[in-house]
């Protein structure tokens, strides 16, 4: 657990960069720290590893002041991803991960192989190990960047805005491995982002901050969405709330169509089911294939209702040409169909009375 | 010139074959050693000017004086500490001269390794001192190389000047073919030098290709 008690640094300059921080950060969950630039962010994070020194009060990590622990040492024990992942030019991929284990004194075997292990785990194909960091995208560099930081298993990771860098579809992608990863390791994980949908996103509990670090808000993301504490936060918060709130909502309320003829998982033959001028094409074991209309071929946007948010649902819905978001089960399977208009309807109803609204318990993420 | 004299009397050059070789050898050691020597004293005063940014500019204002230095002009005022006709009158010099070169391209090579790399080595643990050996200096290895091609060309040609104080290889021959008004020798002391110098610039070129192979994307 970290303990932030007064937690305040002002710069030689007279800048205030944090006023006096009080926050628990509760072991093995996501914390996410979100807020305006220059609020602070990155000035409270480092105070876990000391590359910033309080001014005044003090950071505690598992009931030890940090200021006590020599920092080579400290820092060692805990990850810390940034955005540009900041790996080391002149080390191959398999190097870079392994240099906390060799800086911890593993021989470089153990390291290497250990650095294999984390590679795999961060869902990064073994021919990147060899690899010199200037050959691989921004995505797999922010991969590398987060498999350098778990390699010693800190049981602490610090995580500056690590997937800010990266395009819109990566980053969803690298937030799906981080959730997926958490839910494997259950870290004490400190993110810092200023995007509050990855806040929500991916933590247990968000901390809005406004400046010189203070507090405006600490909640469950679905709190946070449902109740702002205050004007602040609400326009912090943004008037597409609303739009926001959907990707907290499970797909599960929204009405399916039935497939008609339903597929049968024995007929080796594709089907076709006709959707005014489209038809949707099922392989053999009933997976979509493609939207078709004559010639055209479109891939097909897909939900599980079980799994995904009442905003994978409208995407699918808004992306496929026909106007119908297709619903699959765990397996890919399609199960059934829902036009526009009944995610629309479904939104509406979750989003009307407030009656309706998930527990967070219901909330996607946080059953994991 | 002389009325008649050809360019390059070829048959010179044949029968001087093994002299012209032993010049060469003497001009590159005369050039090199003290460029290795400007390459030992850089490293560790260029890591001394990034750990204490106040180093650098006294540093690098004396060695910058010295290059402004008329390079036959210090060779001579040298000559009484070092004695005419030793290598050491050249040596010296072209010393200073190769670290005036050296000491800002290592000081820079230093520097311009990102921030975030800088950050991140710190945060996993790196002190100052490791952080600049295992990470900012083997990550400045192209600048170094870049800075020792341009060091070691300028050396091979100051090196020539050094004739005129007694001492200086391929020099010789210039001295030597404008005493008695005989082209060959200059013509070949030329080629010879060129020679060397693109020599020298390839073999870093490929010291570079191995030493830092991340900079041309492929495996080792
Ligand atoms: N070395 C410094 N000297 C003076 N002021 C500083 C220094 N470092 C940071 N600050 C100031 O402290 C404040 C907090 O900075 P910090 O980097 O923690 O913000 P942040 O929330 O991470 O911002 P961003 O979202 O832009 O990364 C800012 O106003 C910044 O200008
Ligand atoms: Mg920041």
């Amino acid at each position: 657990m970290i303990r932030f008690e007064g937690a305040a640094k002002r710069h030689p300059d007279g800048t205030v960069a944090v006023r006096g921080l009080d926050l628990e950060v509760p072991a093995g969950r996501t914390t996410v720290l979100v807020g305006p630039s220059g609020c602070g962010k990155t000035t409270i994070l480092r105070m876990v590893n000391r590359m910033v020194e309080p001014t005044a009060g003090r950071v505690l990590l598992d009931g030890t002041d940090v200021a006590a622990l020599p920092a080579a040492g400290l820092r060692r024990g805990i990850g810390y991803v940034i955005q540009q992942a900041g790996l080391f030019p002149h080390r191959r991929v398999i190097d870079n991960v392994a240099t906390v284990p060799r800086l911890l004194g593993w021989d470089r075997r153990r390291a290497r192989a250990r650095a294999a292990e984390l590679l795999e785990l961060v869902g990064l194909p073994p021919e990147t190990a060899r690899r010199y960091p200037a050959q691989l995208s921004g995505g797999q560099q922010q991969r590398v960047g987060v498999a350098r930081a778990l390699a010693a298993d800190p049981p602490v990771l610090l995580m500056d805005e690590p997937f800010s860098a990266v395009d819109p579809l990566v980053r969803a992608g690298l937030q799906e491995e981080l959730l997926r990863l958490q839910g494997e390791l259950g870290k004490t994980v400190l993110f810092v982002t200023h995007d509050i949908e990855e806040a929500v996103r991916l933590g247990d509990r968000v901390v809005v901050l406004r400046e010189h670090g203070e507090i405006a808000q600490l909640a469950d993301p679905h709190t946070l969405l449902t109740a702002p504490a205050d004007a602040g936060v609400a326009a912090f918060l943004g008037r597409d709330r609303g739009l926001r709130g959907l990707g907290l909502r499970p797909a599960d309320s929204v009405p399916l169509t039935g497939l008609d003829p339903a597929p049968t998982p024995d007929l080796d033959l594709g089907r076709r089911i006709p959707y005014g001028g489209w038809e949707l094409a099922l392989d053999p074991s009933g997976r979509p294939e493609h939207w078709t209309r004559g010639a055209e071929r479109h891939p097909v946007p897909v939900f599980v209702p079980s799994r995904d948010s009442l905003r994978a649902a409208l995407d699918a819905a808004l992306l496929a040409p026909s106007g119908h978001a297709v619903a699959v089960d765990a397996e890919g399977r399609a199960v059934g169909t829902a036009s526009r208009a009944a995610v629309v309807e479904a939104l509406a109803a979750a989003n009307g009375t407030g009656t309706g609204a998930p527990t967070p318990e219901q909330v996607p993420h946080a059953g994991r | 010139m002389l009325d008649g004299e050809p360019l390059v009397r070829w048959h010179w050059l044949g029968d001087h074959l093994g002299y012209l070789a032993d010049l060469t050898a003497d001009h590159a050691v005369i050039a090199l050693v003290p460029v290795l020597l400007a390459l030992l004293l850089a490293v560790p005063l260029g890591l001394a000017c990034a750990r204490f940014p106040r180093l650098y500019q006294p540093l690098a204002a004396v060695f910058n004086v010295v290059y402004a230095l008329p390079s036959l002009a210090v060779f001579v005022v040298l000559i009484p500490y070092t004695g005419l006709a030793t290598r050491q009158t050249v040596m010296v010099p072209l010393t200073c001269y190769a670290l005036a070169v050296l000491l800002p391209t290592a000081v820079d090579g230093l520097r311009a390794v990102p921030e975030p790399v800088r950050q991140a080595a710190t945060a996993m643990g790196y002190g100052p001192w490791r952080r600049l050996a295992a990470v900012e200096l083997p990550a400045s290895v192209p600048y170094l190389i870049g800075g020792l091609r341009v060091a070691a060309v300028s050396s091979i040609s100051l090196a020539a000047v050094g004739a005129l104080v007694g001492r200086g290889g391929l020099g010789y021959l210039f001295v030597d073919g404008f005493q008695r008004t005989f082209p060959t020798p200059i013509l070949a002391g030329i080629a010879l030098v060129a020679l060397l110098a693109l020599a020298t610039d390839l073999l870093l070129v490929a010291a570079r290709r191995v030493l830092a192979p991340w900079e041309r994307g492929v495996a080792r």
